[in-house]
């Protein structure tokens, strides 16, 4: 039976999907999160505990563990796990992306460098220290500018300036958030820094892919109706498939393409943001991962397989039998938190769930949990889920069943 | 399937539960109870840090799933009951990043 170590940070939402997709295929699942399971002690040969903060101690420990545990394949589930999963691969010999190709899709500089290099088209950036005059580091970007994390997920940190008041208050705001200790502890050195880059003014999508030998294939392109203009960078809505023309999905394809090329990625799921304005494709950002929260759950392909199923089917040589997303169109809305204060109560869910198309609704906060708004938090409300026969219908949909949702915040 | 045999099936569960999953999850503030076995189906909910907990889809599928498959064969499936949307006080909450 072919074994499969997974890696599983202990706070991500992805766990059911890709234990089930797992157990769907008949696997044997070794889970590694960075914190040790409550039953790690009696289950030692299934749960693992591996510091994803150091990959290469990581690496050694799966590898002793691998000698007497064999390991098929090494599939990390987010952006924590994406470096420990390549060098873990690296040391026992599995195809999978190149450490220097994980780290380079983990560090927002870095990536922008390539990606430049490259010439890939991505907006004017300096890399900004915590240390440094924010106005006189912004000086090469100008105005407005967005100023992010270089580690950071889910839009965490990321502020819009239109002035220099403005960015000063925004750099001190993301100063607060890279200083907190847990955050401070995961970005190490990073955390002392950021990026300052020029506002990209355009429609956003979101792009999933796989790539296979170094070949990207377009799972799905995804549409996010609701204007991202800032000052803070909210992810609500998701559908696909995308309404622009089919020649400009192709030029997104080809620049999320050159992307990965540009960085060295070359196996794997890939998810890329990217803009589209009258210069053409920009690229924001592309993750060796696939989509995040419990977003993929809008997938489906070929007679009904997950994503998770055909990233895992793809890490252990599996034959895949469908890359094509089901013919209806899909979309999630990750519930945004209105604003700062105690969940009390989640209200409306029937009425919600009766929307035409609307078909589940998740609620992942829970009552009595402080809710943190972005910039400086990182989690949803929960996720609404739709399908229906058209792009339009979907977003319709969502719109309304979020309109029927009350969340009573104290 | 004889009533004899769900008993037995409940007392070998929580058997493991009290011996082996409880100890082990209660230093975390978790706990796990046995809701219910209906034809050889084990109803299960979890508590304290365990409900609404990040990790809690891994300590229930990769650890209490396997150890009652394997100490209990019988058993078909093991279904979690526990509404985690409500847990008020959960071991590692979720996040996006």
């Amino acid at each position: 039976m072919l074994r499969l170590l997974l890696l599983l940070p202990t706070r991500t939402y992805r766990t059911e999907a890709f234990l089930e997709a797992a157990r769907a295929l008949g696997v044997e699942v070794v889970v590694a999160s960075e914190r040790a399971n409550a039953l790690a002690a009696e289950r030692p040969d299934e749960l693992l505990a591996l510091d994803f903060l150091d990959p290469a101690a990581a690496a050694r420990e799966a590898a002793e563990f691998a000698r007497t545990h064999p390991l098929d394949a090494v599939v990390p589930v987010d952006d924590d796990t994406t470096v420990a999963a390549a060098a873990i691969s690296a040391a026992l010999g599995l195809p999978h992306n190149s450490v220097a190709s994980a780290a380079a899709a983990r560090d927002k500089h870095l990536m922008r460098a390539l990606l430049a290099r490259a010439g890939v088209p991505v907006p004017r950036y300096t890399l900004a220290s915590l240390d440094e005059d924010p106005g006189a580091v912004a000086a090469s970007v100008g105005y407005p500018c967005v100023v992010k994390p270089l580690f950071l997920s889910a839009s965490r940190g990321v502020i819009r300036a239109d002035d220099p008041e403005a960015l000063w208050v925004a750099v001190t705001r993301l100063r607060a958030i890279l200083e907190d200790p847990e955050v401070a502890e995961r970005g190490g050195e990073a955390a002392r820094h950021y990026l300052v880059e020029a506002f990209v003014p355009g429609q956003e999508v979101a792009l999933e892919g796989l790539l296979l030998k170094g070949e990207l294939q377009v799972l799905a392109l995804f549409d996010k109706p609701d204007p991202l203009e800032g000052p803070f960078f909210e992810e609500t809505i998701y559908v696909t498939p995308s309404r622009l023309p089919a020649g400009v999905q192709a030029e997104l394809a080809a620049a999320t393409a050159r992307a990965a090329e540009a960085l060295g990625l070359r196996e794997g799921p890939v998810h890329a943001e990217l803009r589209w304005n009258e210069a053409g494709p920009w690229v924001i950002e592309i993750a060796a991962r696939s989509i995040g929260g419990l977003c993929s759950r809008t997938l489906r392909f070929g007679t009904g397989l997950a994503l998770e199923e055909l990233i895992l089917r793809h890490a252990l040589g599996m034959e895949i039998p469908s890359l094509e997303r089901e013919a209806r169109a899909a979309g999630v809305m990750m519930l945004p938190i209105p604003r700062r204060g105690t969940l009390r109560e989640i209200r409306g869910q029937e009425a919600a769930l009766a929307v035409p198309g609307v078909e589940e609704i998740a609620i992942t906060a829970h009552p009595g949990q402080e809710l943190v708004p972005l910039p400086e938090g990182a989690a949803y409300l929960g996720f609404l889920f739709a399908r229906a026969e058209t792009t339009e219908e979907v977003e319709a949909a969502l719109r309304k069943a979020h309109r029927r949702l009350d969340f009573v915040i104290a | 399937m004889p009533e004899t045999g769900e008993t037995e099936i409940r007392s070998k569960v929580q058997a493991l539960l009290d011996t082996a999953i409880n100890p082990a999850v209660a230093m975390h503030g978790g706990f796990v109870q046995l809701i219910d076995v209906k034809d050889n189906i084990v109803y299960l909910q979890m508590g304290g840090g365990c409900q609404g907990c990040g990790a809690a889809d891994i300590t229930l599928k990769q650890g209490i799933e396997r150890m009652i498959r394997e100490e209990v064969p019988e058993v078909t499936e093991i279904l979690d009951v526990t509404d985690h949307a409500a847990g008020a006080n959960p071991y590692y909450s979720p996040s996006k990043g």
